[in-house]
């Protein structure tokens, strides 16, 4: 070839490159626009985060806080790895993971203009985990038992804050990532955030209209220069589903909620409009049967565990899920989470093996007990009266008819849900869980340990407490790792609270929405600093 | 069959004389009335088929078939299945059972109180009356929907529950009817001669009386019978209703049918279409009950 | 006339505090209070807390200690603070107040203009099928449940269109013909309903006028047929109508409630429902009071009307 030749070639070839280069490059993030979001339901207690469980208050209120650290927005998995500092700067763990040092950054400021400081995320903490000299009280106070583990909270200077810790517990940075531990301003009463939000986040409230949405206006001072990307936000109330899914497929709602969009409608808002981007998610939401094991029947570890033997899980999730959850123990399974138990683990639990061996194994069980098909026992099963649970309490009261277990659905109201359930007034329940972070620590401390208000089957075992206490101070990940699943297996034996399944969520956005990725829980994601608007 | 005619043969009163069988006030009901008798041909046919809807019903309505989930109508589905697989033809056959049971019942319930409330209120008249009454607009000036939705509220879910809760805003809108059908009655001869004799006012009552208040009393309940129903859906539809895992129609159009129905529109036609026509046949019925036995209470 | 009025305000009264009874007590019948369903959206169950809360908005105190207070706040124009949100009652429940009545006003004219005039022709063509058609029309209204009907509207647009009406409340002054947009189908659901029950009421009253006399003798006059029914016969016809439409508006609000529902109408009855199922005492109780006060108020103004039209009923009661 000749030597312009050659050049030729190789010109065209460099053209060629960096064209592909940029087409492939990802655009721009533009400014302005605004997005429409949705809720199911009006924010319960307004953006008091902090006295409240459910998303319909976490989520609508991402925009107005900042966390200390946060699990990095543009990432789909939770771990300790994918933590981003947003009110921190720096931090780091000391003397052994018993003490935990934030940098704090400086410049930040509130909403109303006051300046943050170390002061308030104290403030925060003690109030919290209810310091006896703590400033300010809750009113309720769901999360005190992620604190219980806190000495003390100092402020030494404006910019550093010390967790001190009674001994060492490496997974409590990761509980402070959570969509549920944003921080309160100190200068404000805390029951103010019942009808506002004093935050420092990338978005101010501008409105709150009561039962209808929820307007936002960007927040010029955001502590990230150029961000957040959006002018404006707006969370609609929209409590029909039907309505729900017609407002998104018509293009009114940019989003959909967490959690909210199951296989099935997202099958059929694909079909609807070929261009809306479904990302299937987890949730952190598991369905599980709480089982009272203070009374008759359920006293009997025998007869607990042919219920979670009778309960074919694969069934239940296509019956009742259409395919959109996968299986899982007490934490959320791989890939959607990072303490899932092994494969082979799994499938040697009760539930996973071939339906009529293990409905064999429960009627086995149950004839230990003196329960056959002559002489059935008869039980109570309650459940929330909302479809989501009564569907699966019905495909549940199907499976254990077929070992010799009758059991009749009672509904249950709502407000009178948790206190049923806390007084153990109930033999078996149909119940969801959802876990805030995907930690341990979190999980087991609220829905296994002894005298926990939401361990609804008042379930009481020394060796799961030892293993939960050894497990949180096991430094090695390896080892915590193994004592975990050691822990996962203990509670499924035992058959205290069998878990059935853990739910997806086919997350949908219309394809001009960029930024917006969805997590593996629905709580931690949301902040909406990094959301633009392609059009 | 007629009664024996007299014994001395006169043409044409003999005729007149003879009380008309029951057979006979059918077919001339049928024939002056036509869309009453669609009415009451719709109604006995959803009756019908809630008496044997376990014959008439291809499947068990409440069990589950993951396999089946939103199928289409057709041979093996007649009328396609839900998002859990059920059967929607055999859950409309059972839903007739259910929402007719709990329309009949509280129609009945409300009505046979509001009725004696009525009857008595009015014909004892005076202070009884007027304080009676002055209970009566309370209960009635709740708006009916509100009213049965605290009462379902309060009561909690089932079926008992929903019944008594559709019942009470009847019994006033029963009592009110009953209490002018009495007042007008009261006023009669035959009752005035009654009490001249001296017959005791209960008897006078229930004697006398509430015989002709009957018609106002099925035209009343035909006219419930179909607001009892659509109560009782929009009550499920709202989720305060039938509870699982009984069948109710208004329960099979919230949440779940809303949300596939663009994939499966056969999950809101169809248990729509039913409850459509139960309340439609039970209000031609009614219309045309009304029109034969008391045309003065037409409109009312 | 003043004594009438003043009888009917006082019976009205009486109607009125008879109904705050009722009201107060079936709400406490219900099991679980604004506590209860705080410690729900909390995921758990606290007994000191939950003593404090109960405190603090007053629930601890007896029953009939609550009864009074609440009457004389409402007495001195005070509607107390919803337990849910912690702001005067008030000021959540007046903007809408404006919404629910434009859609019960908007349903009423629907009503009446698909109505009436069915009603006419249905009279006037009786027992043809043009008649029989237009009642099983009407009728058809009736048996619907209207949030059925509402569903199927938005879903067939929906999948039709790929359009349905704003989801969030459009004010007039922002945007008047999308607003009337967003209005007119929920009050074609509802006045669909309503316009059965006045159909059937112009009908069978204006066949009873039509058979009056001095209808017979008009036409034997000789004056245009259609001028007779016209001027004669729906004059008197008008009467029964006008207390329909009092009594439907009552009716009304059940249909209302599903309607604001399904179309994500920021109204009273919506709100009235969620106020329900939260156990907001303070709202669903000065919410009912003031629905009775208007349906009051409206029969009133209804009963005055007809005694206007008619001089015949204008004492009698």
């Amino acid at each position: 070839m000749g030597r312009s030749r050659r050049i030729a070639v190789t010109l065209l070839l460099a053209l060629i490159a960096m064209l592909a280069a940029a087409a492939s490059a990802p655009a721009q993030p533009k400014y302005g626009g605004h997005l429409n979001l949705m809720q199911r339901e009006d924010l319960p207690q307004g953006f008091a985060v902090h006295e409240s469980s459910t998303i319909s208050t976490s989520f609508p209120s991402m925009p107005c806080f900042n966390n200390l650290v946060i699990f990095d927005q543009s990432k789909r998995a939770e771990t300790v790895d994918n933590l981003v500092g947003e009110l921190a700067e720096k931090w780091s763990w000391q003397d052994n993971y018993r003490n935990l040092v934030f940098f704090l950054r400086k410049n930040v400021k509130w909403h109303d203009g006051q300046p943050f400081s170390s002061k308030d995320v104290k403030f925060t903490f003690d109030m919290l985990r209810e310091a006896p000299d703590a400033a300010a009280k809750l009113r309720i106070n769901p999360r005190k038992d992620w604190y219980s583990n806190v000495e003390a909270v100092e402020a030494p200077d404006p910019s550093t804050v010390v967790f001190r810790l009674k001994r060492p517990q490496p997974g409590f940075l990761v509980m402070l990532a959570s969509g549920y531990t944003p921080i309160y301003a100190a200068h404000v009463n805390p029951a103010s955030y019942r009808t506002g939000c004093i935050g420092t986040g990338p978005f101010k409230v501008k409105e709150w209209r009561k039962g209808e949405y929820v307007d936002y206006v960007k927040n010029p001072d955001y502590f990230i220069k150029g961000r957040p990307y959006l002018d404006s936000l707006r969370y609609v109330v929209i409590k029909e589903r039907g309505t729900r899914t017609a407002a998104l497929q018509a293009g009114q709602l940019d989003v959909s909620f967490p959690g909210e969009t199951t296989k099935t409608a997202s099958e059929q808002l694909k079909k609807a409009v070929p261009g809306l981007v479904i990302t299937p998610v987890g949730t952190a939401v598991n369905d599980n049967i709480i089982i009272n094991t203070k009374k008759p029947p359920f006293d009997n570890p025998k007869v607990r565990l042919a219920v979670s033997y009778a309960i074919d899980r694969r069934a239940l999730i296509t019956a009742v899920h259409q395919g959109g959850a996968v299986p899982g123990a007490s934490q959320p399974p791989k890939p959607y989470g990072v303490w899932g138990l092994l494969e082979k683990d799994l499938l040697a639990l009760p539930g996973y093996g071939k339906p009529e061996d293990m409905k064999a194994q429960a009627r086995k069980l149950l004839a230990d007990a003196g329960i056959t098909a002559q002489n059935p026992l008869r039980v109570e099963m309650s459940t929330r009266a909302i479809a989501i649970y009564v569907d699966m309490a019905s495909f549940v009261i199907n499976e254990l008819k077929q070992v010799g277990i009758e059991a009749s659905l009672k509904q249950v109201e709502t407000a009178q849900w948790h206190p049923l359930a806390t007084r153990g007034d109930y033999q078996i329940g149909a119940n969801l869980t959802g876990l805030g972070v995907d930690e341990p620590d979190a999980n087991f401390n609220e829905n296994y340990a002894c005298g926990s208000p939401r361990n609804y089957s008042q379930y009481c075992s020394e060796e799961v407490m030892k293993l939960i206490e050894q497990q949180s101070q096991e430094l090695n990940p390896q080892k915590r790792m193994q004592l975990v699943s050691t822990l996962q297996k203990k509670v499924e034996a035992d058959a205290a609270r069998p878990v059935l399944d853990w739910r997806l969520d086919y997350f949908t956005m219309w394809p001009y929405v960029k930024g917006l990725v969805p997590h593996d829980t629905i709580y931690n994601f949301g902040r909406m600093a990094d959301v633009w608007r392609d059009k | 069959m007629a009664t024996r005619p007299l014994g001395v043969e006169v043409p044409g009163v003999a005729m007149a004389l003879r009380r008309p069988g029951p057979w006979t006030t059918l077919v001339r009901f049928c024939r002056k009335k036509p869309l009453g008798a669609i009415g009451g041909a719709i109604m006995v046919f959803m009756v019908v088929t809630g008496v044997f809807a376990n014959q008439l019903a291809t499947h068990d309505p409440i069990a589950t078939d993951a396999t089946q989930s939103l199928a289409r109508p057709g041979p093996e589905h007649w009328l396609g299945s839900d998002h859990l697989g059920r059967d929607i033809y055999s859950r409309i056959v059972h839903g007739a059972r259910v929402s007719l049971i709990v329309g009949i019942a509280s129609t009945l319930l409300g009505s046979v109180l509001g009725g004696l409330i009525g009857l008595l209120s009015g014909y004892t008249g005076g202070r009884t009356d007027l304080i009676t009454q002055r209970v009566m607009d309370i209960l009635q000036g709740l708006p009916l929907l509100v009213l049965a939705l605290v009462m379902s509220a309060s009561l909690g879910p089932s079926i008992p529950n929903v019944v008594v809760a559709i019942s009470i805003p009847i019994i006033p809108r029963a009592a009110r009817v009953i209490r002018s059908s009495v007042l007008s009655i009261r006023e009669m001869q035959y009752v005035e001669a009654a009490r001249a004799v001296g017959l005791r006012h209960l008897r006078i009552a229930f004697r006398h009386v509430l015989p002709n208040t009957v018609g106002p009393f099925i035209v009343l309940c035909t006219a419930q019978l179909g607001s009892a129903i659509l109560v009782e859906a929009a009550l499920s539809f709202l989720g305060l209703g039938v509870p699982e895992p009984y069948p109710s129609w208004g329960r099979m159009l919230s949440v779940s049918a809303a949300e596939y129905a663009q994939k499966a529109p056969w999950l809101v036609l169809f248990p729509g279409l039913a409850i459509s026509l139960a309340v439609f046949g039970s209000n031609l019925l009614g219309d045309a009950l009304r029109d034969t036995l008391d045309p003065r209470l037409r409109g009312a | 006339m003043k004594t009438y009025i003043a009888q009917r305000l006082g019976v009205g009264a009486l109607t009125l505090f008879g109904m705050s009874i009722v009201i107060f007590g079936m709400l406490r019948l219900a099991p679980g209070d604004i506590v209860d369903i705080l410690f729900a959206t909390g995921g758990y169950v606290n007994p000191s807390e939950r003593a404090a809360i109960e405190k603090e908005l007053g629930l601890d105190r007896p029953v009939t200690v609550q009864y009074v207070e609440w009457v004389r706040q409402i007495l001195t124009g005070d509607l107390g603070k919803s337990y849910r949100y912690d702001l005067p009652a008030w000021e959540i429940i007046r903007p809408l107040i404006p919404v629910t009545l434009e859609l019960a006003a908007l349903s009423l004219i629907v009503s009446v203009l698909l109505g009436v005039p069915l009603g006419v022709i249905s009279a006037v063509r009786q027992d043809t099928t043009l008649d029989y058609a237009l009642r099983v029309f009407s009728l058809a209204g009736l048996s619907m449940p209207s949030f059925w009907l509402g569903m199927v509207i938005i879903l067939g647009l929906v999948a039709w269109f790929g359009w349905i009406p704003p989801v969030t409340y459009v004010a007039p002054s922002e945007n008047l013909p999308l607003h009337l947009v967003q209005f007119a189908l929920p009050a074609l659901a509802v006045g669909y309903r309503s316009s059965a029950l006045i159909m059937r009421i112009t009908r069978s009253s204006l066949l009873e006028v039509m058979r009056e006399d001095y209808i017979r003798t008009a036409r034997a006059k000789g004056q245009s047929g259609r001028v007779v029914i016209w001027r004669h016969a729906l004059q008197n016809a008008i009467l029964p109508v006008v207390t329909v439409i009092g009594i439907e508006f009552a009716f009304l609000i059940g249909g209302l409630v599903v309607t604001e529902t399904v179309f994500n109408l920021p109204g009273v009855a919506r709100f009235l429902v969620e106020a329900i199922l939260w156990r907001d005492y303070p709202i669903v109780q000065n919410l009912v009071m003031f629905i009775a006060i208007v349906v009051i108020l409206s029969n009133l103004f209804v009963d005055m009307l007809y005694g206007f039209l008619d001089p015949r009923v204008r004492y009698g009661h």
